[in-house]
Parts: C-alpha cells; structure tokens; sequence
C-alpha cells in the first residue's frame, strides 16, 4: 500500500484524532457510568461540571505548595469533594433520550449554577472573601470573565490567584464548546444556524462540531501561549505573563498586581495587552480560518470584521480628542488600551488616568456594550448584532416610503431572517427590563445614579469597571448584599443572555400567566385593542 | 398670478397666521399688565402675519398627496413656527440679538411641548412675553394632537396605525378628506379643556393669567411656567391637584376622550393602553413613595411622588421641588418614566405606552418561542393579536429612538457635560419632557450645556416630537430634492 500522501500538518492530524478519540471514550465512560434512575440533563451536567473541576482546582493546589502558599490543603480538598460528589450525582443520574430545547436550556442553567457555587465554596474555603455574597459575586466575576473584585490582589495566596485567572480561561474554553455545541440548537439571542450569522461560520469548520470544538480549543490555547510569549518578552515576570496570557484571550480580565496591567509602568507591556484583547476580540473560527488558508485577506473580507476595526478605532481617536492633550504615543496607546480594553470587554487598567473625559467615559461604556465580534470570548452586544439593527432601522426608513417593497435585512453580502432577528430584539429588550431593577437596586444598595448604571452595564457586559461612584477599588464591597447579589445575577446574564434565565424561570411562570389569562379572559373580551 | 403649487409652504403659511393671532393676544396681555413688550410682540405679530399671509396665499395644494408631501408639510411648518416663534422673544428684548440661537430653543422647545427653558430668572421677563411663551405650547399642543390622532396614523409611522386601525372616536383612514373634520373636532375637544382648566384654576384662586398661562401649558403637557419656582409659587394642594388631574387627562388619547364624550365613559373600558398607563402611574408613585420613605415626611412624599410621576409620566415637566436631591434610586424611576411617556394620541411625548405593550410582547414572545421553537404565537393586546408587519414597525422606531439617546447622550458628554446630566438632558429632550437629571433639573436651566450643545438638543426636541421617522425622511426628501434639481440642471 502506498503512504498516503502528506497533508501539510500530519502532527496536528494525529494529534487531533488521538485527542478526539479520548474525549470520546470520556464521553462514553460518562455515558456509561450514568446510568441512574434519574433521567435529568441538569443533573448529569451539574455532575460533570463538578468532576471536571477537580484538576483546576488540584493545578492550583499544586502552584500553591509550589509558590509555598497555606491553602493547597483547602483547595484539594474543595477539588476532590467536588469530584466525589459529581460521581455521586453522575451514578444516579442519566441523560435522557430525547433532549428538548427546554431540557438544553435547564443544562446551560444549571451548568452556570454548578460552576458558580463550586468557585463559590473553593472562594470562601480558602478565606479569599469574607461574606458569602462577596463570594457569590467574586465567583461570578470569574466565570463570566468580569473584572469586578472585591479581593485585595496584595495579599491573596498564589493558589488563590491562579484560581481565578484559571477560572476565567476554563470558562472561556467552556464558553467555546457551549457556542458551538449547544447554542446553535438553541437560537438564543439571534445566534442560531437558520438564517443566524454568527455560529454559522463557527458550526462549518468541519463536518463534526465535535471536530469545530477541537479546532477552536485548539487557537484559544495556541493565542493563550502566543500572548504569553508576548507579555514575558516584553519584560513581565513569568508567572505573571502565564496568568495575564490566561485572563487575556478570555477576556477575564483579573491581574496579579493592584492597578491591573497598569500597575507595571511599561509602554511594551501595554503594547501587548493592547494587541491580545484586540485578537481576543476577534471571532475565534475567522482567525481559525485565516490562519488555516494562509489568507490574511480573509480579515478583511469579513464585514464584521472591518467594522469591529472601524469602532475600536474611531472610539480610540474620540478618546484621545476629548481628552484635549497634545497627541503623543501615551496618549494614542492609552486611548487605544482604553478602547481595546472596552470592545473586548476584558477590563484591564492602564497607568495612564489623565484621559478621563465626560466623552471619554460614556464613550468607553458605548463600546463596552457593544463588544467584539461574534463568536469571540468577549461579552457586551456584538457587533454582528448591532450591524443587524441599524441594516433594519435603514429597512424601516425605506419602507415608510415604500411600504410594500419586500427588503431582507443585509449584514454584508448576507441577509438574516427575520426570526433570527426577533431573537436580537427580544435578547436587547429583556436585558433591559433587567437592567432598570438592576440600575434600582444598585442605587438604593448606595451607588450614585452615575455609578449605578455604569456599573449594572459593566456587569451586563462582563466588562467590570465603571464609573461616578462605581469608580472607587471598593465600591462592590461596600454595596448591600441584595446589590451584590444582583451585580452577579447580572454578570452571569450577562454571559449566558437573558433568555435561557428567562426560559428556566418560564416553568414557574408559564402557568401562572396561564391562570391568569383565563381568569381576566372576561374582561378582555370587551377590550378592542 | 401663478400659484407655486406646495403643500408644505400653504400649511406653513396657515399654521404662521395661527400663531400671528396668539401674538396679538399676547400683545394685549402685556398692553394691560403694563409690564412692557407690548410693541416687540406687535410688531414681530405684523410681521408673521404679512410673512404667513403671503406663504398661504401665493401656494396652492400640490397635485401629489402622497407621505413624503405630507410628511414634508408636517416638518416644513414646525420648523417654520418654531422660527416665528423666536422673533417675540428677540423683538421684545427679553433675549440679545447675539443669541438668537437661544430664542429658537426656547420657541422649539415650546412647539415641541417640551418644557425646557434658557431663562435663568423667569419672571424677569415681560408678562406679556411670558404669556406667549406659555401659548407657543399652547399652539403646539394644537398642532399636535391632529399629528398624533390623524396624521402620523394614516402615515403609518412607527406601528402607530394601530391607532388608526382600532382606536374608536375621529380618526383618519385616509389623510385628504376627513384630516380637517377631525381636525375641527379635537381643537374643539380641546379648547373646552382649556376652558375647564382655566375655570377650574381660577375657582381655587389663581388670578385669570396664572390660570391661563398654567392651563395652556397643562393641556398642552408642555410645562412652561411664568415662575421661577413653577408649581411650587402658588404651594396649594388644590392647584397641584387641578393640575395632576389635567395632565393625566391630557396625557391619555384624544380620540378615547372624543369617543367618551359622545358615548358615555364606557369607551374608557375598551382600550388596554389606558389601563397600562394609569397602572403605568399608580405603581410608581407607590415605589417612588416607597423609595423616598424617611427621606421626606410622609404627606410631602405622597404629595411630591405623585406630582412628580405625573408630570414626567406625561413629559410635562412642572416642579414642585427638586428632584435631584432625591435618593438616587428614585431619579432611575423618574428616568424610566421619561423614557416611557404617556399615550398615543394625546399631547405627551416620550416613547408611547402602546409601544412599551407592543415591545413587552413581542420580547416575551420570544421566551415561549425559545422554549417551543415551533409555536405560532401571535403578539396580543387585550383581546386582538396585531399584525407582525406593525410590531415591526414599532420596535423600529424603538430601536432608533435609543439610538438617538445614545447618540445625543454621546455627543453632549463629548462637548464636557457630566455623562448623567448628558444622557438625562438627551432623554429629556428626545422624550419632550422639559427637566433632566444631574444639573439639568427642575429648578435649574438648560444653560449648563454649552451653546452647541443646545443645538443638538433642539434637533432632539425635534425628533422626539415628530416621532423621529418624518424628521429622517424630511432630511432624505431634502437631499433626494437637491439631488434630483442637479440632475435637472446638468440636462
């Protein structure tokens, strides 16, 4: 038989077969092992979520002896009983045979909540936080990748602090499986395969999406290890370039030092962080794809792409213009830091303080809530969503003139539909009916108006500082605790969108609006509109 | 002569005669109060007239009937009364020749019903120029609820033909014919408002030109008040009380208020939007109560939670106090109800109850249909579904609608205004509220935003009050016009 011929990568091939074999006989051991009574997806998650915690938290106990940090004890210990007790759920539990939308949406929850509530205990074990909100809310900004933290950076363990930038990446790598395996079969927020944009490109890397997930955790460790490489060369310490690298790429944003990446004074190191949040911003199967075919034109070609460039840019310069200073290199990289920081929603801090503006802030939130691209680590709106409502507010325009003419939402060359588009609308307008209680109880928990509503849409956008009030290191553990505990409740909103929140809710409130529906049926039946 | 056949310069002119004849009434006012301005308001009264008279003479209708004329008459003529509306205030001298750009914000902003003043100290200004200050809304309150009931329905603006479809009372299928019976039969309804206002007022105390000049403003939801300390001069329960029940009244739709009036109050019971906006008001006072419980004493908390749901709910703007110093979880709700406003088809401004029903709908549609991604389910309101084509519509004009407060918030904070002072004063200005948050509040002026940024909140009082799409469309009708002279002029 003749060798086959050579396929460029043939390492990567046999690499990518022996991981996916693996995962697969993982799979089928979990499979296999939970056979229980209980036929529950939310289980079974919930199980594997806890079990697949257990080497984090042994990787941190490790770096904790090793760094001669007191808590390795606590962590293993945290690790393994979570472990122990994911077993224990996964034995009773089984996946059931048909997986309806509402049974996936019950997975996302409940995997959301499990996560939470293990870094919560893991948080409040090792003595990181004093309150359990505070946990609750330190917890959620690590694995929604917000930089909102209560913890004083100075005098945490090193076990601790590989725990949350740990965090923040495996639950950016866990966003990654999630968007390509479970989103598009539930079309939440308009990012669905039947006339979606965004995970259409993510679902066709390959003819598996088993094969799509590979590929993209695959970048996200190569970018991991790229902008490491970059932090360290451009004079960070080592450990801290690992754990920079990490809360980087996905868009995380926790640091080692006390005023973030600021904190080092240096221009290459801002440099750095200003190019990895800009890629970590980037769709993940754009740069899988370019890098793939050798073309870099492929950047280009995307209208997304081009437009994600076009407000980093712009916004940069209405920073460095309303911050009304002679144009020098600090200033253009501050500004662009600013803005990068912002779009990618990462949260990292500059040295340079001065350029605050009145512009300058509302700016940075407008950007914050816009995000990156689609399919990026990043949180906030996203731009395809955002290209998708100014393409239908330009449609209504025409058609107020033309009423009848048939015009299809353009994004680009493409077009999406129109249910894909309900989703979007639905997704913004939700979003905000929690934002306004949100804005309220942050106010009422002792924010000023200013700080409240930054801070509700820095957490909505898993963005993390803010501004008036909300500008202070401190202001999180000086809210109520109801205020903490929505300011979390918004971030993991943030991460996983309203709906699926919404659609778990919904098995309370489906009935409830039943009921009440046909008890005021007799006065709606007078009603004309 | 040969008539210029124009729409838009024949409603132009007959809208500049209107407002010519509330400067002769003016100049009466000031003539008794002897407090001055009499001449200016004369003279600039003359000059509109002749002006107008001319407009509406040398025009005559286009042959074209379709929505971009009449949108274009619409925009055309606001703008053309907001202009005349400035002269007085510039005649009479109770503004500088040098800011004339002041006095045009305070005509817009009076067309507009929005409320929102660059006079520092009110009532150093002539009687007379004040009472005419109060009339602009007067007139624009006119003007607007025929846009409102009849116009922007059958131009199907922004979802708002819903209206148009199943509101009862007088409303236009079709523009030409029945605008101007409509028309006659709203100014009718309300001039008798008006009328019961002023007796009303007057009957509790206030002398014939407070009750004239706060009914005007009331009615019309504008907000406008010849004192400093707006409401809170008088400091009587009854006249905050007169004047809650006004702008409740006038924050409702017309046509309801036409239709209960022929055939009983029944017709009260059929319209879902009414009993959103009254539950829309009576929750929050109750939170407002709530949020400033211990703040203030009790009786001055009802009475100051309610007043001020009211007049915001409503976008009109009157003060009792200031609301600013209040908790600041209480100035997220006043906020939201600016951004909400009252109902289609009366005076108020803001985004319309009946869009804030569509838009609950239309999101919670898409929880059932996340979890049943096969289900049909139609967007409801009380008993009847609508049209997908007009929720369409709706969320649109939503969607725009926060664009502009994003954009304008953006570009206020750009010019160094405090970002919460920015982004109240461009909801405030797009809603047609009056006051704003931050150092825009009710007992403070507009001059804390610099001189362009006034001029930005005119364009947003503007799009705010002619539902943003006919402003685009009047820009896009303008360069399409130009562009097609130079296509002419190069054949």
């Amino acid at each position: 038989m003749t060798p086959r011929p050579s396929r460029g990568r043939p390492s990567l091939g046999r690499l990518k077969i022996r991981i996916t074999k693996s995962l697969h006989v993982v799979k089928l051991a979990v499979r296999g092992y939970s056979n229980g009574r209980v036929e529950s997806v939310g289980a079974v998650t919930v199980g594997t979520v806890a079990l697949c915690v257990w080497p984090m938290f042994m990787v941190c106990a490790l770096f904790d002896s090793a760094r001669g940090g007191s808590v390795w004890l606590e962590l293993s210990v945290v690790g393994t009983t979570s472990a122990v007790i994911g077993l224990f759920i996964l034995r009773y539990a089984r996946v059931p045979k048909y997986l309806s939308t509402a049974r996936l949406f019950r997975a996302l929850a409940s995997g959301t909540l499990a996560s939470l509530g293990i870094v919560m205990v893991g948080l409040l074990a090792t003595g990181a936080t004093g309150s359990i909100t505070l946990a609750l809310v330190e917890a959620a900004s690590t694995i929604t990748g917000t930089n909102a933290s209560t913890i004083d950076i100075s005098k945490i363990e090193p076990g601790v602090m590989l725990l949350r930038a740990l965090g923040q990446w495996i639950a950016g790598a866990a966003l990654i499986v999630i968007l390509v395996r479970v989103l598009p079969h539930l079309g939440v927020g308009g990012l669905d395969a039947d006339g979606g944009v965004a995970t259409r490109s993510a679902r066709r890397l390959s003819p598996k999406s088993s094969g799509t997930v590979f590929r993209l955790l695959l970048l996200y460790v190569m970018l991991t290890a790229l902008i490491g490489v970059g932090y360290a060369a451009a004079g960070m310490p080592l450990v801290d370039s690992a754990m920079h690298a990490l809360t980087t790429i996905s868009t995380g944003g926790f640091s080692t030092q006390l005023g973030s990446i600021g904190a080092y004074q240096s221009g290459p190191i801002e440099w750095v962080a200003v190019g990895g949040m800009f890629i970590a911003g980037i769709s993940l199967p754009l740069i899988f794809l370019a890098i793939r075919r050798k073309d870099p034109k492929r950047f280009w070609r995307s209208y997304e792409f081009r437009f994600y460039s076009l407000v980093v840019l712009a916004a940069a310069s209405f920073v460095a213009i309303f911050a009304r200073q002679p144009l020098t290199l600090d200033i253009v990289r501050s500004s662009l830091f600013k803005v990068t920081s912002a779009a990618s929603t990462t949260g990292y801090i500059d040295s340079a303080s001065d350029l605050r503006s009145a512009g300058g802030q509302s700016l940075v939130i407008i950007v914050m809530l816009i995000g990156g691209m689609s399919a990026s680590m990043t949180g906030g709106f996203k731009v395809m969503r955002l290209l998708a409502i100014s393409s239908y507010i330009g449609r209504e325009l025409k058609r107020v003139i033309h009423p009848t003419a048939v015009l299809p939402i353009r994004v680009g060359h493409s077009s999406i539909g129109q249910t894909a588009f309900s989703r979007i609308v639905g997704e913004i307008f939700l979003s905000l009916l929690v934002l306004i209680p949100g804005a309220l109880i942050l106010t009422n928990g002792g924010l000023d108006l200013e700080g409240a509503f930054s801070f509700a849409l820095s957490c909505l956008s898993n963005f993390g500082p803010a501004f008036g009030g909300a500008a202070q290191i401190n202001h999180l553990s000086e809210l109520s605790g109801i205020g903490q505990i929505f300011s979390a409740g918004l971030m993991v909103v943030g991460r996983i969108s309203i709906t699926p929140v919404l659609v778990v809710l919904a098995f309370i409130t489906e009935p409830l609006a039943r009921t009440l529906r046909r008890k005021s049926f007799g006065r709606r039946k007078m009603a004309v509109r | 002569m040969k008539k210029i056949k124009g729409t838009p310069l024949r409603v132009s002119g007959s809208a500049l005669v209107a407002i010519s004849l509330g400067m002769f009434a003016s100049s009466g006012v000031a003539l008794a109060d002897g407090g001055g301005g009499a001449s200016g308001l004369l003279v600039s009264a003359l000059l509109i007239l002749s002006i107008g008279t001319i407009m509406f003479g040398a025009s005559s209708v286009s042959d074209r009937a379709d929505t971009p004329v009449a949108l274009a008459s619409v925009a055309w003529s606001w703008l053309a009364v907001s202009i005349a509306g400035a002269l007085p205030f510039l005649m009479t001298g109770s503004i500088p020749w040098a800011h004339f750009d002041d006095a045009l914000f305070e005509s817009i902003s009076g067309f507009t019903c929005t409320g929102s003043t660059i006079f520092s100290d009110i009532e150093a200004v002539p009687r007379g120029v004040l009472f005419f200050r109060s009339m602009i809304q007067w007139f624009g309150g006119m003007g607007l609820i025929v846009l409102a009931v009849a116009v922007l329905p059958a131009l199907k603006i922004g979802g708002l033909e819903l209206i148009a479809n199943e509101a009862p009372g007088p409303t236009a299928d079709r523009l030409t014919p029945k605008v101007t019976d409509t028309a006659r039969r709203l100014w009718l309804l309300y001039g008798g408002i008006t009328l019961a206002m002023i007796a009303a007022l007057m009957v509790v105390g206030l002398s014939p030109y407070d009750a004239a000049t706060h009914a005007f403003t009331t009615v019309a939801t504008g907000g406008f008040s010849p004192y400093n300390a707006s409401i809170a001069h008088f400091d009587s329960l009854l006249v905050e009380f007169i004047i809650i029940a006004g702008m409740i009244f006038c924050g409702a739709n017309f046509s309801l208020h036409w239709y209960a009036f022929k055939n009983g109050p029944k017709a009260y019971h059929r319209v879902s939007e009414l009993r959103w906006y009254l539950g829309l008001i009576v929750g929050s006072t109750f939170i407002l109560i709530w949020l400033n419980f211990g703040n203030l004493s009790l009786g001055r908390n009802i009475r100051e939670s309610f007043f001020y749901t009211v007049s915001l709910g409503t976008s009109t703007g009157f003060g009792t106090s200031d609301f600013t110093i209040w908790a600041p979880a209480a100035q997220v709700v006043l906020l939201t109800l600016m951004i909400v406003g009252g109902m289609t088809g009366s005076t108020a401004g803001g985004m319309k109850i009946l869009r804030l029903q569509i838009l609950v709908r239309y999101s919670f549609r898409e929880i059932v249909r996340a979890r049943h991604p096969k289900a049909v389910v139609p967007i409801r309101m009380g008993a009847v579904s609508i049209d997908e084509q007009i929720a369409a519509k709706a969320v649109g004009f939503i969607l725009l609608y926060m664009g502009l407060i994003v954009l304008g918030g953006l570009t206020l904070a750009g010019l160094g205004v405090e970002p919460v002072t920015a982004f109240s004063g461009a909801v405030s200005a797009i809603g047609n509220a009056g006051p704003g948050l931050g150092e825009a509040g009710p007992v403070s002026d507009f001059l804390v935003f610099p001189r362009l940024g006034r001029v930005i909140i005119m364009f947003l009082m503007m799009f705010g009050r002619l539902e943003v799409f006919p402003m685009m469309l009047m820009f896009v009708a303008f360069a399409r016009a130009v562009s097609r002279s130079r296509h002419t002029i190069r054949q």
